[in-house]
């Protein structure tokens, strides 16, 4: 078991009328890569600001190896931040800036010389040392601010939306090298999105968020899989969400059919909601499908066909295939138990696991 | 059509820009005039630039109104720059637009207005009328221009950038040195040379406020010209002239002194693409 | 520790603040409650409402302000039109900046040579068979100077606001079949007004003031409400009269400003 470098311990952040942050629980283990992830707004960036020291928060503890450091002031904190703008200093060139923490930090001038020189080799930069940061392009800009955040060699790096400025196929290159990276220097990454592509790419563990509260927690895979509800569901990939009822354990109904599903643990015909997602429904012809739609559009993707589609009670379905149908065709869908993924209304992420353990191996 | 409305612009704005400087050009024309009215030219002669030079009171009033100009623009830059980070500082938008209606009160106020109130003020307090009333005044009255330069610097910064110092281990007083300072500057110089145009420029607080002893040009300018033509006067609109020309140019040549630094950066940006 | 810096740093404005900016426009209205011997009285207000000395004075100087603000626009909107479109328009309106580094007192004094019974403007009168006039002490030639120093200062703000405009709004008001006039009057004009009105702000309240001006081109004939000013504080030293003046001054301030700025806010909001 690796060890708890940070805990957050019952926070809360209130402004005069607006409460941010409700009752954040959460603790971050040593040379782990974790994402806040979630809508603009949600509390993500409020929740690094107070880690990195940029904002207080109203209660709560903020601990950083086992010490609470609610009252350090940012400047004192043994953290370091790569920010959204990158707010590399336009009055220094890239060495000044990359040696800004040690200068301010009074370190002689040859380790200087020596860490600057092993942080730009460690971002591949290392010959535009004496460039002038407006002339490095924004993939460059990001390397810079992340060399400059590791100078002070801290234990975690926070990483607030550090990619949104880039373009999409850069976007990808840095998605490497950021994981990369992080596991080369062994230290924690808490990096704050609001992409879930990114998210499920780089993360080992990702804390779901909107309105202030931390919905789910957990890997990557238990997250896309089964999500606790209705917005973590779409949120994250996209989904067919249909309300339907419970009627045993391993027995779903919904649009009239009864289905056998791989959920269990509720009370018998309670209300729930069944996410299919788009990629596990297999077209068919409509007598083998154990549903009927009718194709409205669809659209060429590149590698798959997004295919939209209407039931007769007018719900609308999201179709992945690899194969083309014709518009306006009725067509069958088919999906297998472990297709579906039942979620309880209201349901908390402590009930929901400790469900899960009912039946799970 | 488009083109002979453009010809028309073009004769247009050499009207006004004739009009605009007949009035200065008439008036450095006829400091070199020999005879001692504006009306006729009556050939070349220097005699009343020596005149001006021979003019002891006059040369005093000269430094007096520089050594103003350079410590009011210089302390109301100071302040000026504190006050701008004040507001900048001021994150409630309500508190912040209250403290800039307040600066702006002394901009937008009729000179008489100033000028008699501080009269009052200084009468009141029992501060003597003379050079330290009148350079009171003159930073009072500048550090309202120094911060409306400096703001604008302060705002389009990105508050990351302080974020981003404080979180590698900087102290207040190093972020403010090391990364405000250096960004906002050229908000700084200008603010700078605004003050000392403000303080060169200003007659009618230093009017009110001056007392009997101390003089600088603008009232030595006044109350000679309330007595008739002199063509020492215009000796002095001629120096004066100069003067403002080189303040021009310096400030010109700093603020491409900065932005050349930018321009190279620029192509460089664009040969490295 | 961070906040005994804060405050450190902040003292010093906020000194200048209430020292020069809240006090002396409270020392100005308390001074306007009392008489010449010091008593507290509302006599002054009474006097300045009920006397046509200072109802014409004051009437005078809103018209004087009107006209100087009207004749500085009307020259400056079209200067400032044609200076954005040209190539090295950064150069030209550098040129427009220049007379305003030179000394106010020394531009007034050169017209008290050019409008002279001898000078320049009579001798080009002269020259096309026109009668000499006198002009010099005259309401036209002090609304004339006046306009003459205010005109940069309205060019600049509508400057401003011209650069400011997209090239693509006229480029589409062309497109759409509008007349270059059409284009002036229904694009142009209305982007450019938040640059007429501080263009206003920045002439209209000096203009109400420019006491050296009317004593130096007016003669003493214009008494502004700046020369009444300037007059009780200085000569009759009737201060509490003075500052009854200047108290109508602050308020006729505000009320421009508050005239040529409400419209803005709104169309923010």
């Amino acid at each position: 078991m690796s060890k708890t470098i940070i805990e957050l311990k019952n926070v809360y952040k209130k402004y005069d009328d607006f409460t941010a942050l409700k009752n954040i629980n959460f603790t971050l283990n040593a040379g782990e890569f974790y994402t806040l992830l979630g809508p603009s707004g949600c509390g993500k960036t409020t929740i690094l600001q107070s880690i990195a020291g940029f904002t207080e928060v109203t209660s709560g503890q903020v601990l950083f190896d086992g010490k609470k450091i609610n009252d350090i002031p940012a400047n004192q904190r043994p953290l370091n931040t790569v920010f959204q703008d990158y707010a590399l200093f336009p009055n220094m060139n890239v060495y000044d800036n990359v040696a800004f923490g040690l200068v301010v930090h009074k370190v002689s001038k040859d380790e200087i010389e020596t860490r600057v020189h092993d942080a730009l080799k460690l971002v591949q930069l290392e010959q535009y040392a004496h460039r002038e940061i407006s002339e490095l392009s924004g993939g460059q800009q990001q390397r810079i601010a992340i060399a400059r955040a590791i100078i002070n060699r801290p234990k975690v790096l926070l990483l607030d939306e550090p990619l949104s400025a880039l373009d999409a196929k850069l976007r990808k290159d840095m998605q490497y090298e950021l994981r990369d990276l992080q596991q080369r220097l062994g230290i924690t990454f808490l990096f704050v999105t609001h992409d879930q592509e990114e998210a499920l790419a780089m993360s080992d563990h990702i804390f779901v968020m909107n309105k202030g509260e931390i919905l789910q927690k957990g890997s990557p895979v238990d997250i896309y899989d089964e999500p606790i509800n209705h917005f973590v569901a779409n949120f994250i990939g996209e989904s067919n969400i249909i309300p339907g009822k419970m009627v045993a354990d391993y027995q779903v109904a919904f649009l009239g059919h009864q289905f056998e599903c791989a959920d269990a643990g509720m009370r018998p015909n309670e209300p729930v909601e069944v996410v299919i997602r788009p990629e596990d429904l297999v077209i068919t012809t409509p007598e083998k499908g154990k549903l009927q739609v009718k194709v409205d559009t669809q659209l060429f993707r590149g590698d798959y066909y997004e295919i939209m589609a209407t039931d007769n009670q007018g719900d609308e379905w999201l179709i992945h295939s690899t194969n083309a149908t014709k518009d306006d065709a009725v067509i069958g869908l088919t999906f297998g138990p472990t297709d579906m993924h039942i979620m309880r209304y209201n349901e908390t992420e402590t009930k929901f696991n400790q469900r899960l353990e009912t039946y799970e191996d | 059509m488009a083109n002979r409305s453009s010809k028309l612009g073009r004769l247009y704005i050499i009207i006004v820009f004739l009009l605009l400087y007949i009035p200065i050009v008439y008036l450095i024309l006829y400091s070199f005039s020999k005879g001692t009215t504006m009306t006729n030219f009556n050939g070349f002669t220097l005699t009343h630039y020596g005149e001006l030079f021979a003019d002891k009171r006059m040369l005093a009033i000269f430094l007096d109104t520089i050594l103003i100009a350079l410590l009011s623009s210089t302390f109301s830059t100071i302040i000026g720059t504190m006050g701008a980070l004040a507001v900048n500082n001021t994150k409630r938008r309500h508190q912040r637009e209250t403290l800039l209606s307040l600066n702006n009160i002394l901009l937008v106020s009729p000179d008489v207005i100033i000028g008699a109130s501080f009269l009052i003020f200084f009468t009141a307090l029992k501060v003597p009328l003379g050079f330290w009333s009148v350079l009171l005044s003159h930073i009072a009255f500048e550090i309202p221009i120094v911060l409306l330069m400096v703001l604008p610097r302060l705002d389009e910064m990105s508050p990351s950038l302080i974020n981003a110092a404080n979180d590698l281990g900087a102290t207040t007083g190093q972020t403010l040195s090391r990364i405000v300072l250096p960004v906002i500057q050229p908000g700084i110089i200008a603010g700078f040379f605004m003050a000392i145009t403000y303080s060169l420029d200003d007659f009618a607080v230093t009017f009110f406020v001056t007392g009997n002893g101390f003089s600088t040009l603008s009232v030595e300018i006044y109350s000679r010209a309330r007595q008739g033509i002199s063509l020492e006067i215009n000796a002095l609109a001629g120096i004066m002239f100069i003067f403002s020309l080189i303040l021009v140019v310096v400030y010109y040549f700093i603020e491409n002194h900065n932005a050349s630094k930018l321009k190279k950066q620029d192509k460089l940006e664009v040969t490295g693409k | 520790m961070r906040r005994s810096f804060k405050t450190m740093f902040y003292t010093p404005y906020m000194l200048w603040l209430v020292l020069f900016v809240i006090s002396p426009v409270a020392l100005i209205v308390y001074y306007s409650f009392f008489n010449i011997h010091h008593q507290f009285t509302f006599s002054n207000y009474q006097e300045f409402f009920s006397s046509g000395t200072y109802l014409t004075m004051t009437a005078n100087s809103v018209l004087y302000a009107f006209l100087i603000t009207l004749f500085s626009i009307l020259i400056s909107y079209p200067m400032a039109l044609v200076i954005s479109k040209l190539k090295h328009r950064d150069l030209w309106i550098l040129l427009v900046i220049l007379p305003t580094w030179i000394n106010l007192l020394l531009k007034a004094y050169a017209f008290i040579g050019l409008l002279s019974h001898d000078g320049l403007v009579n001798n080009i009168f002269q020259f096309f068979g026109l009668p000499v006039q006198h002009m010099l002490f005259t309401d036209a030639s002090f609304i004339l100077v006046a306009a003459y120093i205010q005109i940069p200062f309205m060019i600049l703000p509508i400057y401003n606001s011209m650069t400011d405009i997209s090239e693509s709004y006229i480029k589409a008001s062309r497109d759409l079949g509008a007349t270059n006039w059409q284009t002036l009057t229904k694009i142009i004009i209305p982007l450019t007004m938040p640059g007429i009105k501080s263009g206003i702000q920045i002439v209209f309240i000096p203009s109400l003031s420019l006491f050296m001006l009317s004593r130096l081109i007016g003669g003493n004939k214009v008494i502004t409400l700046g020369t009444a000013v300037e007059e009780h504080f200085l000569t009759t030293m009737n201060w509490g009269m003075g500052s009854t003046i200047g108290v109508v001054l602050i308020i006729s301030m505000v009320i421009v400003m508050l005239l040529t700025t409400t419209k803005r806010n709104r169309r923010r909001s």
